[in-house]
């Protein structure tokens, strides 16, 4: 039925498409050949919206089984499956677009940005293809995932779970695979609003009620920066469509004419986008909904909250970075850089103090989405987008494999109750994983994680100070950042997973552990992964190794280089300021960094091996060393030493206090104000226009309605006498 | 004829100031607790009746004629008779009095040569009416406690926002009285049947009984001779006053004059002739009309006679008491 | 001067025998319309069920009058049918009316009108 489905929608799209290819001018810079993508393309997109409206049919049948989520991790194998055969098909440097229909064609005057015309299209080149790859790939693997892990929750919540999954992966298509601005935001605001029903799942509880809103809102403020600059962009190059701004930007100068430098759009539009992404991406003043986020299935953790959602930020930045560099003093790029380092060492900070396995992981997105943003800033955007598609692979795996702790454990994840599950009967593989996944988030030599920092430190050494201002004391903040990285990931790893062997179970209680409180521990039986879990786990720490050769093949500084060199991120360094640097391959008579005198790549190798060395020794001997039972280790005296600092960091820098004073308690006294002068005033002024003939009429009528006859004689006598006074003695 | 302005036919100022001191009259003598001097009241309330009466005299014109000392001597017991029935405290006298009012009212109607009229009234009205009045008033009175026989009902002792009323009410007359005395002197006159003759000439039964046998006797008609009747109303051609009748025979039409002393005196056409004329020759519709208004009456007081009536508890326990003191003396 | 003796003044009359003047019609129209506002305020004050009634047939009264007095103004026989009529209502009335006040009274055992308010507010 599938296939006979994806036969019939095929050929549908395809005649209706036939007549119409796309259009558009390529860039200078790419190939300027243009082929259309055909009715696959379309296909990708689609088929998980199909998945959602299906799902959603089932749970209007009230569907008990497993049905759901076979839908989904079906359509989603298809669309990847898709993806693949659209990236072997490619040549390698052209733009496929294609047009699904006209959603709006507007024009109201002959002027510049007077006509808008953006189409529900859809718009393929290296860097899309690159994000769809492992956007749909996780997204099944993940689907598989949570097939079993959800199973505790069949009936409605099941269907619900996989009609928002569905959804989500179709605007995070949306987002990716936009032809212009506002299929970009559609997309945008559809995986906020999926991660929303999504991290509020479990909605009988406050806190993860309170983590859905939050999210929410968060973005929401990062979305009006998203907003304004695609606005402000309408309005000085005249069209939202990527194809036509970019042919617009490159010529130089904006639609009516004016050269860009001149212009003060150039500067603002950037640090607007930028302002979105920190939004979505959880960065600077915006990453505090992201911890809280974790309050959502740990499946909705890692594929929203660290490959895919999380990532439509640096998207974002790579997508218009034709826009970013058209600006000769780099302000914006400046911003994201500083933004990136510092939210990264902040972030670390935090995650070296948490018991929280998912918090920790949580900050540990944030942290490497800063090296990811950091990385765009200092314009490695190869080494931004390379990492942005390894942190994909490891950062799902260590969230999954949480996830698989979680399940067995009954919902346990305080590292202070748990130690040594590698010796639990089932959790073999759930260890190897976890291992993977902290040897590659702690950049241990020859990892994919490792090939990927190194790429964006380096980076930030060669590009010269008078490009972006302080990259290198940006890159000696991230190098510090990276041993702070491998410190907290393998404190974990040696808490959780290695060690004396002993293990509490937390209070999610699934059916057949209804013994009472007190022999909770001693009958507890930890259950391990089913077959589901453990093969995704397998596929993805496989995927995490893998990615690592990817770093060796293709001739642009490896296979994601060569996809950034065939999107619209590339750019040419000798356009920039009038100065070189970038991940481009032709050096020119340059001036870039060095570190001590050496070529900062090669260097780069050596030190960040070193740091990571030093991270993983310091967490041994803090954590493993000497360890008898889960509860403690030597960490607790070490920090005694250090006062209240440490506990500081596990309050997160009182962060969220500190917003709730500046901004959550004014406004909600604001809105308390509004609440009562709406009751009050508004309200009163209504029932007043109701209450006032109500009293009138009482008044009136208890007074003159006695019900005796004479007065109503004498009150009908005494009218007839004044109507006859006003007509003969007035009148007349 | 007057101009119709209200100064020509009394001055208006003389006209307010009678009826708000006969509005004080009123008040004076209505019933209320304590005393109320009730000639006082009648007092000020007739001398507010005769300045407007003598108003009225003073600004008449030079060819009319004043009505007579009859029309005044009536008007002040009709009016003197009112204000006394609506303010006596009992019930019975307050009937009585009405029957007074109705007594003058019916010499006004003489005054005005409506002499049957004037009967009917005293017979319908005073005779029937205000008798089934006294029977009810005197079935419907509580018998009062012992010991405490001539004190009235609170609901008779009581006037009832006396004052108010009676501006209401005098005002009303203010008004009434300029409307009317703007109006009457505007009011052309429609004269309908009136007249001796024109009676006589629709009773040509009543005149040859009278006169047909004496003046053939005396040969002054032929045996063959008779009235004439007018070709289209049928009536006979007759002056009284110069005792001409039109005689028709064979043809010939000719005017006779009755001598003196053959014109009985009781040929006249009478108020009772011309009303029953009009009445059953011009309104005769509304005649079956009014018998049937009184068919209907006689059915509703039948049925309402039949009706039970379930007496309320309060009723109940006074009647109780009631019989009970009865029973004791 | 006013002449009170030789007035328009003869009994059994034939017919009208003159106009009457329109001054003469006003004392009377005066009269009738003092009845009429004598009724009305008697009407207002009394509580007195059947003497209410009472009052109503002085307004009857009154407007009689002056429809004789128009009559003989206008020299018309219209005025007198008229009253005749107004008898007759007057009459069916009282018998209506005085049915209804005895059972009134049966009910309640007075006859204060101030006791029948049940249509307060």
């Amino acid at each position: 039925m599938m296939a006979m489905t994806g036969a019939i929608l095929e050929s549908v799209l395809s005649a209706a498409l036939a007549a119409d290819p796309a259009g558009g001018m390529a860039g200078a810079e790419h190939a300027a050949s243009q082929s259309s993508g055909g009715a696959l393309m379309a296909l990708i997109p689609l088929l998980p919206l199909f998945g959602a409206v299906l799902v959603g049919v089932l749970a209007c049948f009230n569907e008990k089984s497993k049905m759901p989520a076979y839908v989904t991790v079906g359509l989603l194998a298809a669309s990847f499956v898709l993806t693949l055969i659209t990236y072997l098909g490619w040549d390698g440097h052209s733009v496929m677009q294609i047009r699904l229909w006209d959603w709006i064609g507007l024009s109201w005057g002959d002027g510049v940005g007077q006509s808008l015309d953006a189409g529900f299209a859809f718009y393929l080149d290296g860097l899309s293809l690159l994000w769809m790859l492992f956007v749909t790939g996780l997204a099944t693997l993940i689907g598989l995932y949570a097939s079993e892990y959800m199973e505790h929750d069949v009936g409605l919540g099941y269907c619900r779970f996989f009609g928002a999954f569905c959804l989500f992966v179709f605007s995070m298509s949306c987002l990716v695979m936009g032809d212009n601005l506002l299929m970009l935001f559609l997309g945008w605001e559809g995986v906020g609003l999926c991660s929303y029903l999504l991290i509020g799942y479990y909605y009988k509880k406050k806190s993860a009620v309170d983590a859905g809103m939050k999210a929410f809102i968060v973005n929401r403020i990062g979305d009006l920066g998203l907003l304004i600059g695609t606005l402000l962009t309408f309005t000085t190059f005249g069209s939202l469509e990527f194809t036509q701004l970019f042919s617009t930007i490159e010529a130089g100068h904006s639609a009516a004419g004016v050269p860009l430098g001149d212009t003060w759009q150039v500067w603002a539009i950037p640090l607007l986008f930028m302002a979105g992404a920190f939004g979505k991406s959880a960065q600077l003043f915006f990453y505090v909904w992201l911890p809280d986020a974790m309050e959502g299935p740990t499946p909705v953790s890692a594929l929203i909250h660290a490959a895919t959602m999380v990532t439509a930020g640096v998207y974002l930045v790579a997508r218009m970075m034709p826009l970013f560099v058209a600006d000769t003093h780099l302000i914006a790029l400046t911003v994201v850089t500083w933004g990136g380092a510092i939210t990264a060492f902040w972030a670390a900070t935090i995650a070296m103090a948490q018991y929280d396995i998912k918090r920790i992981m949580g900050y540990s997105t944030i942290s490497q989405l800063g090296y990811m943003f950091a990385g765009l800033g200092v314009l490695a955007t190869t080494g931004g987008v390379y990492h942005v598609f390894t942190h994909a692979f490891f950062k799902a795996t260590l969230f999954l494999s949480c996830g698989a702790v979680m399940h067995g454990f009954a919902g346990q994840l305080d590292l202070r109750k748990l130690s040594g599950l590698w010796k639990v009967p089932g959790f073999k593989i759930v260890s190897i994983a976890m291992l993977i996944g902290c040897l590659n988030l702690a950049g241990f030599p020859f990892t994919a994680g490792f090939f990927s920092k190194d790429m964006i430190i380096a980076e930030a050494f060669v590009t010269p100070d008078s490009m972006i201002p302080g990259s290198s004391w940006a890159g000696w903040l991230m190098l510090l950042t990276a041993g702070l990285t491998a410190y907290y990931t393998f404190r974990v790893f040696f808490r959780v997973f290695v060690g004396p062997t002993e293990f509490y179970p937390g209070d999610d209680h699934h059916g057949d552990d209804d013994h009472g409180d007190e022999d909770h521990a001693s009958t507890f039986h930890p259950h391990g992964p089913g077959w589901a879990m453990n093969f995704v786990l397998i596929a993805l720490a496989g995927g995490s190794v893998l990615a690592a050769g990817l770093y060796f093949m293709g001739d642009h500084h490896g296979w994601a280089g060569g996809m950034v060199h065939a999107s619209s991120a590339q750019f040419d360094p000798a356009q920039i300021g009038g100065h070189a640097g970038g991940s481009s391959a032709e050096q020119a008579d340059i001036e870039h960094g060095t570190v001590f005198g050496f070529d900062p790549h090669k260097a780069m190798y050596y030190i960040s091996a070193v740091v990571g060395f030093i991270g993983i020794g310091a967490a041994w001997w803090l954590h493993l060393a000497g360890r008898t039972q889960a509860a403690t280790s030597r960490m607790e005296s070490v920090a005694a030493k250090f006062g209240p600092i440490p506990s500081w960091a596990e309050h997160k820098w009182y962060v969220d206090e500190f917003y709730d004073f500046l901004i959550v308690t004014p406004l909600r006294l604001i809105s308390n104000l509004f609440f009562w002068f709406d009751r009050l005033v508004i309200d009163g002024i209504v029932e007043l226009f109701g209450g006032t003939p109500k009293m009138g009429s009482e008044t009136i009528g208890n007074a003159t309605q006695t019900g005796v006859l004479h007065d109503y004689a004498l009150r009908m006598i005494a009218g007839t006498a004044a109507v006859l006074v006003v007509v003969v003695l007035v009148l007349y | 004829m007057d101009a119709s302005t209200l100064e020509t036919t009394i001055h208006p100022l003389l006209l307010y100031v009678a009826c708000a001191i006969g509005a004080l009259g009123v008040v004076i003598a209505m019933p209320r607790k304590g005393v109320s001097s009730a000639i006082i009241g009648g007092v000020l309330a007739a001398s507010a009746a005769g300045m407007v009466i003598l108003g009225l005299l003073f600004t008449r014109g030079t060819d009319d004629h004043a009505p007579n000392l009859f029309f005044h001597a009536f008007a002040i017991l009709a009016l003197g008779g009112a204000l006394r029935m609506i303010t006596h405290p009992k019930p019975v006298y307050s009937a009585l009095y009405f029957i007074l009012t109705i007594i003058a009212s019916s010499g006004l109607y003489l005054l005005l040569s409506a002499e049957f009229m004037a009967f009917a009234l005293i017979i319908i009205y005073a005779g029937a009416i205000l008798i089934t009045y006294l029977f009810v008033i005197m079935l419907a009175t509580q018998a009062p406690d012992e010991g405490d026989e001539d004190a009235l009902s609170g609901y008779d002792a009581l006037a009832r926002e006396p004052v108010a009323a009676a501006a209401a009410g005098f005002v009303l007359l203010a008004l009434l009285t300029t409307m009317m005395f703007r109006g009457t002197g505007a009011l052309p006159v429609h004269p309908g049947l009136n007249g001796s003759d024109a009676i006589l000439s629709q009773l040509p039964g009543k005149v040859e009984d009278s006169l047909l046998s004496s003046l053939r006797k005396e040969g002054l008609m032929e045996s063959a001779e008779g009235f004439a009747r007018d070709g289209e109303t049928g009536r006979l051609v007759i002056d009284s006053a110069q005792r001409r009748i039109q005689i028709a025979g064979d043809g010939e039409e000719r005017f006779i004059v009755v001598p003196e002393e053959m014109w009985p005196e009781y040929l006249v056409g009478t108020n009772v002739e011309g009303l029953g004329l009009n009445l059953l020759g011009e309104h005769p519709m509304t005649i079956e009309i009014a018998g049937i208004i009184l068919l209907m009456a006689m059915l509703g007081a039948t049925v309402l006679a039949r009706k039970q009536v379930d007496i309320e508890e309060e009723a109940k326990a006074r009647q109780q008491r009631r019989l009970a003191v009865e029973g004791q003396r | 001067m006013i002449d009170l003796i030789s007035g328009t003044f003869s009994l059994a009359q034939a017919g009208y025998p003159e106009a009457m003047a329109a001054s003469t019609l006003n004392q009377y129209l005066f009269v009738s319309a003092a009845m009429f506002a004598l009724g009305l305020i008697g009407f207002m004050t009394r509580r007195n069920l059947i003497l209410m009634f009472l009052c109503t047939e002085l307004m009857f009264q009154a407007a009689g009058l002056s429809m004789i007095a128009f009559g003989r103004y206008h020299m018309n026989f219209d005025g007198q049918t008229f009253v005749i009529f107004v008898l007759t209502i007057a009459a069916a009335e009282a018998a209506m009316a005085l049915a209804l006040v005895v059972l009134l009274f049966r009910k309640r055992e007075s006859l204060d009108a101030d006791l029948w308010a049940e249509l307060k507010g």
